[in-house]
Parts: C-alpha cells; sequence; structure tokens
C-alpha cells in the first residue's frame, strides 16, 4: 500500500517535534485554540495553521482532539493523506471558511471566486479529499449557489 | 467513486486512491490490532489518521457490516475480560462485619467505576476513528452509532444478574453504613450511580429508575420505619424533631451528592411517611413536647417542629390543633384565677411561669393602687395580654407568621375568652384603670402600647354589645368624676373603639365628650352670668348630659336637696332654660361632687367629697356634737338605703373618719348613729373622700345587666330581619339566619334559635310571612307597628 509508506514517511518526519511539544496538554483551550498545527501532505508538503482553522474540518478537529489522545493529538502534527496541491486547496478553504464563518448576512461571499481558482483537473479528487475531511468543502463545491448550505 | 471518472475532461485524473489494492483482511487485522492497542490505553502511539482511513476505506468498500460487527465483537471481548479479571473477584465476602462489609463495597465500587471510565474513554477513542462509519454506516443499516453501541454493550455484559446484583447491594450497604453514622467514599458510590444514570432500557426509563431507585426506596422505607420508633421511644421531644430534621438534612444532601435529584421526592415522602406523619402527634404529646417547649421558649426547637410539620399535610393542622388547645388550656387556668377572687396574684402566674415575677411586681403596684374589687379583672386583661404577647412572639419567631396557625390561634383566644362571662366588664375595666388619671407610675406611651394590646384582644370578644355597655358606664364614670388620664388618650382610644367596630358603636361615646365640651362652656357662661348679677354664694359647675347618650337611669336617685344648694340649682336652671327653650332638666346628684371646706378643732381642711355627702355633712352643720341616728339621716335626706349607707361608709370608715359611727364598725348597721369628729386631723390641707367604690356587679345586677341586654339583643335581631328582608323581599330560612348573623357579628353573636324565635314573633306580627314551601319567608310591606321595630 503506497498510501501507508506515505503515512510511515510522515510519522517519521514529525517525530523530533514532538519532543519539542510535550507539554501542550496542560494548555488551557483558549490556548490552544489560537495555537499552531502542521498539516502534512502525503508528498512532504506541510502547512502550519492556526488550530482554529484547522478544525474547521471535523476529521482533523477529532483527530487533534485531547480526549482521544492519538498521536496526533500529542505531536500536533497532521498527516494529510493527500498531495501537496489538494492539502493546499483543503487549507485554502479552511481559510476562506474560517474568514467568512461570522460576517454578517449582508456582505458578499466571494464563492464563485474561490471556485474559479479550483484547477479543473483537480476537482474529483479534492471533492473525494474534502468528503473524507468532513467539512462542508465538497457541499460548497456541489452546490456553490445555495450559500445557506455554505459551511 | 472507485472507478474512474465517466464524464468530463480527459485532463482531469481518476483518484488514484481506492484501487484494487485494498484487502479487506489485511485492514481489518491492522484496526483490530490498534484497536486492542486502543483497549488498553495505547492510543498515544497510534496514528489516529491510519486508524481513521482504515475505517474510512472499509466503509467505502462495502465493508460497513463487517466492520461494525468486529468492533462490537472486540468491545464485547474486552468487556467480558475486564468483568472476569477486574470486577469479580472483588465481589463482596458477605460479611457481616460493618467495617470489612464497607470495605468491600467500597472496593468492588471502584472497580466498577474504574471500568465503567475505561470503557466510556475507549469508546470515545473508537468513536473518533469510526467516525465517518457513523457518518455513513450506522444510519443506512438501522443500527446503534459507537457511542450508543457502547452503552448498550455494557449494559449487556456488565450491568447483567451477579454483577448488577452486587453493586446494588453495595450501594445499598454504603448508603446504610453512612445512615449508621460512618464515613464513605461519597465519589465512588456516585461514580457507579451515575453509570446506572447513564443507562437506558428505553427512551424514557434508566436501569438507575429500574433497578436502583426501587431498591434505595425499599431499604429506605425498612430503615427509617425502625428509626422513627427507635427516635419516638428513645428521645424526648426536641432531640426527636432535632435528629428527624437531620435526617432530611442528610437524606438531601445524599441525594444530591450520589444520587439522582428525581430520587428527592419519593426519598423524601418516605421519610415524611415514616418519620413525621405516625409520630408527630405523639412528639407534640411528649411532656417535653409542645407545651414545655412553649414554656420555656424554646423558639429553635418551635421552629423545626413547624418545619417538619409543614412538610407533611395533615402536619400542620395537628400542629395547629396542639397550639389552639395550649393555649386555651392557658386561657382557662387564666379564668379559673380570675374566678377565684381572693387568690389574685397566685392564680395568674400559672400559665406563664417564666414571667412570673415580672407579673408579680406588676400585680403588686395594682394592688397598691387598684382597690382589690377590680383586682381579677386587671389579673385576667394582663394574663389574657401576656399569654398573647407570649404567643404572638412565637408565632413570629418560631410559626414563621403563619396565616393558618394565626387563624388557630384567634380561634383559641377567642374561645377561652368567651367562655369567661365576664370577658367584656374586664377588660373595660382594665381600659378604665388604664385611662384613670394619675394612678400609675406609668408614661402616656406605655398606656398607649398597653391601650393598642388591649385593642387586639377586644377583638377576640365575640359580645361586644356587653362590652360598649360596661365601657361606656366606665367612661362617663371617668368624665363625670374628671377622672380621664388626658382627654388625647380618651379620643385615641375611642378612635381605636371606632375602627374596629364602626360608627354606631362609638357615636353616643362621642355624644358624650360633645356633651362635655358644652358643659363647660355653659357652666363658663353662666359664672359670667351670675357673677354680673351679685358675688355666687357657691361656685357651680355643671355637666349637661344628653340623656339616651349617658348611661344613667332617666330617673335619678331620689335626695332632699338642701335649700343652700337647692337655690343655687333653682338659678342654674333658670338660666338654662332661658337659653334653651322647651328643654328639660333632670339634676343626677348621686354623680356630682363638692368642695367644702370644713373647720376641725385642730385646722380648716378642704375636703372634696360626692354631693350625697355634702348633703349628709351639711345635716352635721345644724347639730353641733350631737347624734344623728341613721334613720334620722335618712329620713333628712330621703336617699336611698344602698346609696346612703356606701356614703356614710366613706365618711365613717375609711381613711378620712369625717364622722364618728357608735358602735365603730365595718358595715354601716339601722341602728348606728353618727356624730361629726372634731378632732380629725390630717397633715394636708386638701383631702378627697372616694365614695366606697361601686364593686365588680354582683350577680343579680350582672342577671340584670344580661337581661337587659337580651331585651335590646331581641329589638336589634327584630330590626336586623326587618332591614334584611326588606331589601330582599324573599329568603329561605338559612340565608336569612346566616345573613342576619353576618350583619351582627361585630355587635354579638346571635343564637339561631334566638333569630328563629325573632322571625316567628315578626310572623306573627305581620312582618313576614311563611313561604309556600314552609322554608322561606316573604316580607310584608306594613305601615304600621313601624316604630316599634326601629329602635337602632
Amino acid at each position: 500500500m503506497a498510501d501507508n509508506s506515505d503515512v510511515e514517511m510522515n510519522h517519521e518526519t514529525a517525530e523530533p517535534v514532538v519532543n519539542n511539544s510535550t507539554e501542550d496538554p496542560s494548555e488551557s483551550n483558549a490556548a490552544r485554540a489560537s495555537d499552531w498545527v502542521r498539516l502534512q501532505s502525503s508528498d512532504g508538503f506541510s502547512y502550519l495553521v492556526r488550530r482554529k482553522v484547522a478544525q474547521t474540518s471535523g476529521t482533523i478537529r477529532t483527530m487533534l482532539d485531547p480526549l482521544g489522545g492519538y498521536a496526533e493529538a500529542n505531536s500536533r502534527i497532521c498527516a494529510i493523506n493527500e498531495r501537496g496541491i489538494i492539502v493546499e486547496k483543503l487549507v485554502e478553504y479552511m481559510s476562506f471558511k474560517s474568514h467568512y464563518e461570522n460576517v454578517g448576512p449582508k456582505e458578499e461571499i466571494p464563492v464563485r471566486d474561490f471556485l474559479e481558482r479550483i484547477p479543473p483537473e483537480i476537482v474529483l479528487e479534492l471533492l473525494l479529499a474534502a468528503d473524507y475531511q468532513d467539512s462542508k468543502f465538497h457541499t460548497l463545491m456541489l452546490h456553490p449557489l445555495t450559500t445557506d448550505k455554505l459551511w | 467513486m472507485t472507478t474512474a471518472p465517466r464524464r468530463g475532461k480527459p485532463k482531469i485524473m481518476a483518484p488514484k486512491k481506492h484501487g484494487p489494492e485494498f484487502s479487506v483482511d489485511k485492514t481489518w487485522t491492522e484496526l483490530k490490532k490498534n484497536i486492542r492497542e486502543i483497549q488498553i490505553q495505547n492510543a498515544s502511539n497510534l496514528s489516529f489518521e491510519e486508524n481513521h482511513r482504515f475505517a474510512y476505506n472499509m466503509v467505502l468498500n462495502k465493508q460497513g457490516e463487517t466492520l461494525y460487527k468486529g468492533v462490537k465483537d472486540l468491545v464485547v471481548e474486552n468487556l467480558d475480560s475486564m468483568a472476569k479479571e477486574r470486577i469479580e473477584p472483588v465481589f463482596p465476602s458477605g460479611t457481616t462485619d460493618a467495617t470489612v462489609l464497607s470495605d468491600e463495597d467500597s472496593r468492588l465500587l471502584r472497580k466498577v467505576k474504574d471500568v465503567w471510565e475505561e470503557h466510556t474513554n475507549n469508546m470515545i477513542r473508537l468513536g473518533q476513528i469510526l467516525k465517518y462509519m457513523d457518518r455513513v454506516y450506522t444510519k443506512t443499516a438501522n443500527v446503534p452509532q459507537t457511542q450508543e453501541l457502547g452503552l448498550e454493550l455494557f449494559l449487556k455484559q456488565i450491568m447483567k444478574t451477579p454483577i448488577k446484583d452486587h453493586i446494588v447491594r453495595s450501594v445499598l450497604n454504603q448508603i446504610r453504613h453512612e445512615r449508621d453514622g460512618c464515613p464513605i467514599g461519597r465519589s465512588t458510590v456516585k461514580g457507579c450511580v451515575d453509570v446506572f444514570i447513564s443507562l437506558h432500557i428505553d427512551h424514557s426509563t434508566t436501569i438507575y429508575k429500574r433497578d436502583l431507585e426501587p431498591a434505595i426506596l425499599k431499604e429506605s422505607e425498612e430503615f427509617y420505619l425502625n428509626e422513627g420508633v427507635r427516635l419516638l421511644a428513645e428521645c424526648d421531644a426536641p432531640t426527636f424533631l432535632s435528629s428527624v430534621e437531620s435526617r432530611f438534612k442528610d437524606e438531601d444532601s445524599r441525594v444530591h451528592h450520589y444520587l439522582s435529584s428525581q430520587t428527592s421526592g419519593p426519598l423524601l415522602a418516605i421519610l415524611d411517611a415514616t418519620l413525621l406523619v405516625p409520630h408527630l402527634l405523639k412528639v407534640i404529646e411528649k411532656p417535653s413536647g409542645l407545651d414545655f417547649m412553649i414554656d420555656s421558649n424554646k423558639f429553635d426547637d418551635l421552629t423545626r417542629l413547624m418545619d417538619l410539620c409543614v412538610k407533611v399535610p395533615s402536619g400542620l393542622q395537628i400542629l395547629r390543633s396542639a397550639i389552639k388547645e395550649s393555649i386555651v388550656r392557658r386561657g382557662k387556668a387564666i379564668n379559673d384565677a380570675s374566678r377565684s377572687d381572693d387568690s389574685t396574684n397566685a392564680g395568674g402566674e400559672k400559665p406563664v411561669e417564666e414571667d412570673g415575677s415580672a407579673k408579680k411586681d406588676k400585680g403588686k403596684t395594682k394592688t397598691r393602687a387598684a382597690p382589690a374589687g377590680i383586682q381579677p379583672a386587671l389579673t385576667w386583661v394582663f394574663g389574657v395580654l401576656t399569654l398573647k404577647d407570649k404567643f404572638d412572639e412565637l408565632w413570629r419567631k418560631s410559626f414563621k407568621s403563619n396565616r393558618e396557625v394565626e387563624s388557630s390561634m384567634i380561634g383559641a383566644f377567642q374561645s377561652f375568652m368567651n367562655m369567661n362571662n365576664k370577658a367584656s366588664e374586664f377588660l373595660s375595666f382594665f381600659i378604665d384603670d388604664h385611662l384613670k388619671k394619675g394612678l400609675k407610675g406609668k408614661t402616656d406611651d406605655e398606656v398607649e402600647v398597653v391601650l393598642e394590646k388591649t385593642i387586639t384582644v377586644f377583638r377576640f370578644i365575640a359580645e361586644k354589645d356587653i362590652f360598649e355597655r360596661y365601657y361606656k358606664r366606665h367612661l362617663s364614670k371617668r368624665l363625670l368624676n374628671g377622672r380621664s388620664v388626658s382627654d388625647d388618650a380618651e379620643r385615641g382610644m375611642l378612635a381605636k373603639l371606632k375602627t374596629e367596630c364602626g360608627f354606631q358603636f362609638t357615636q353616643k361615646m362621642e355624644g358624650m365628650f360633645i356633651d362635655m365640651r358644652v358643659s363647660a362652656d355653659t357652666s363658663r357662661d353662666y359664672a359670667n352670668h351670675i357673677s354680673q348679677s351679685k358675688t355666687p354664694e357657691l361656685d357651680l359647675s355643671v355637666i349637661i348630659m344628653t340623656s339616651g347618650a349617658w348611661p344613667v337611669p332617666q330617673t335619678p336617685p331620689v335626695c332632699i336637696i338642701p335649700p343652700r344648694l337647692g337655690s343655687v340649682c333653682e338659678s342654674f336652671q333658670r338660666f338654662y332654660l332661658s337659653r334653651h327653650n322647651g328643654r328639660r332638666l333632670t339634676w343626677q346628684p348621686h354623680l356630682g361632687s363638692a368642695d367644702v371646706n370644713i373647720r376641725f378643732n385642730a385646722r380648716t381642711h378642704e375636703v372634696n367629697v360626692s354631693t350625697f355627702a355634702l348633703v349628709i355633712l351639711l345635716l352635721f352643720e345644724d347639730v353641733e356634737d350631737d347624734h344623728l341616728s341613721y334613720n334620722h339621716i335618712r329620713e333628712a335626706t330621703n336617699i336611698e338605703e344602698g346609696e346612703l349607707k356606701r356614703h356614710l361608709q366613706s365618711l365613717a370608715c375609711t381613711k378620712f373618719k369625717i364622722l364618728r359611727k357608735h358602735p365603730q364598725s365595718r358595715e354601716i348597721d339601722d341602728a348606728d348613729s353618727f356624730t361629726f369628729n372634731q378632732d380629725f386631723t390630717y397633715p394636708g390641707k386638701k383631702f378627697k373622700i372616694a365614695t366606697v367604690l361601686s364593686k365588680l356587679e354582683n350577680n343579680d345586677e350582672r342577671r340584670d345587666t344580661m337581661e337587659r341586654i337580651e331585651e335590646e339583643r331581641k329589638v336589634i335581631m327584630e330590626a336586623c330581619i326587618v332591614r334584611v328582608m326588606k331589601s330582599r323581599k324573599n329568603m329561605s330560612h338559612n340565608d336569612l339566619v346566616h345573613e342576619v348573623s353576618s350583619q351582627l357579628a361585630s355587635k354579638f353573636q346571635p343564637e339561631p334559635s334566638g333569630i328563629k324565635r325573632c322571625i316567628e314573633r315578626l310572623i306573627d306580627q305581620e312582618y313576614l310571612s311563611r313561604g309556600d314551601d314552609r322554608k322561606s319567608y316573604g316580607y310584608i310591606v306594613s305601615l304600621f307597628y313601624w316604630s316599634g321595630v326601629q329602635v337602632q
């Protein structure tokens, strides 16, 4: 399984960071919301993202949940088993979502602009990844005009 | 989705994953291994992403069912092993040693709690990696999600017969242990109870409700049944109350700390039913019960009693009747004490021991100040006031100012006060005593306070018309003799009576005050008028009383007024009648008084005597040093016998012996004779010879008064019936009786039989007619016999 080896590889690169951040679980919730987490793609790209932003994905939220206490929650390094270009689009969506999440009803959300930035050749892969990530991204992609289903 | 996209441009790449390289067995084996790791708390070494993807892939590859079943089996396996390895070994041994047993119970509960916590944590972790399964598979397959599955399995694998029974037993033992006063680990018990609360058998029922709560309630009921009996047998009332109160507190805290608040109601109901309902009455009746607590002012205990009594529906009723009984009993003691006239002080102390000393002091000052005749009245009212004060305090402090208790107290006071047929008389005497000038070393404020209290007691008296009669009598005496402490005080009291009983009640009394004012003016005018013509022989001050308003006889006692006085009277009468045409003046000599200068051997004194006494003394003016026989005096003055004796007694037998009586004794006899006492000496210049006081009415007089009151009542009732019938035209018997009773309640309480007699009389007189149904009456418009009824 190619996926498996990718994960393994990521796991190894993440290891040094684990040691640096072992004191994290004691931090308060507020501090935790603003700290940084690392998202790593299967081909070795990594993205530093605010935890708050990363948690717009249900899967990443659970992954980082200290209650579960899985390796990722301790190391704050999340291996995303996708190519870098996909992870990048996911991160872009997460930022887009958390930026526009709380705007007033009047303000226009540039959904169309955002969707137009998605290169057509990755759409299908991105759709699958978005579904796996349990974010509303795939809904957005499938129903771009119904803004009430955005998030 | 696993195949290449069916449409779109060729540029678009098919996702490379989920290809045929996916192997169910391999993935499941890996996942299974990892789940076992999770179950031994090794999650931190596992990658979430990896396991999540395993589950994801399995669901994606239509292996949801395999995954679900596999997880379920793993959880069951884990629970079974935990039950076997960790719970079963610590089953209590069934020892009888309480301490050992408690330890064993506690150990079992702790283990169960641990297992539960571990299991819930596991299920949370499994839920996290199986999230995709929960999202996609469980709904379509219509099976519970991972979390629910966890609860279900725990219920099935752990909370089953041997284990569950042991847990329930242990929880009960722990509760029992704590009730026996030993400390237990509450958090452990709470942990286990929470497990019961978390597990549902259906939507609304937890196994706590099904298995644990009934057991707890049953056990509690047994425990408290015995406890109630034990407490009642072993403890005195205050201890019983405080024990029960702390039991209530304990159970309440127990329920909230480690049971469920839903048990609170039923459990406390058990306490009510076992500790309070069967025992309250017995506790109240204990020698150390309600009466003792009231006697010794145990406010805290009484508060406790009250708190406990209001918990149960019948409790307040029991308490109320006990309080009522207690008051009535004390009241009867006061009644009895006042009846035995001779033991004026001793009797009054009985009902309120701790106030005895204070009361005695007051009693003594009164004995000095007031003539012995009215002492029982004062003692009685004082006793009642003290009792009222005491229960008011109790009511405020201990009975939470509860309205129902208050009404019982009022009822009790009414019942015992109206048992004393002299109540109205006594009360009026008491007020009289306080409104009289210069008798007490009391300030106006103190008197005011006492009178205010008296009014509250006055409310309890049913027969206010009797009181009115006595009060008028006393008031007139105060006014005529100038004995009122102050006009303000009198008017204040009158205002109070007015607010209590209405305008009619005080109308005549206010008339008396008006008469007093008008009389003062008239006397002044007369004095001016006289001084213009000649120097007055003697000063005359007259009080003109409107007839009817004052309680004085229509025909005054006769008396031959000596010419010296008679001429002045005639002069005034001429003056008055010249100003007020068509009026008639009747002299009431028995109410007057005179200031006379009397020359004795030693010196001249200014003496204040009653008019009758003056008339008697004037006889002696002409017969220097000679004896006057009783018969001679009677003929010369024509004063009625009893009255004459009374005045002679005051002149010859009191502190100031202006007359000498032969032979000397306390009572006046028909054969006695009198001489003027020339040798009389007294240090002061002025003194007043009080007429020997009218005592409380003797029985004949009282009977007479009562008869007169009965007569008056008949008239009032008839008038009331006619009034009611005139406005209603037709009324049933019961309605009429009820209406009349309620209208007259402010004056007295008419007997239904009395009302009935009045109705019959009115039917005879053709005011009313009997209705066809024999139960109602009709009003007959009539033009005659009107004046006879229109009295009030």
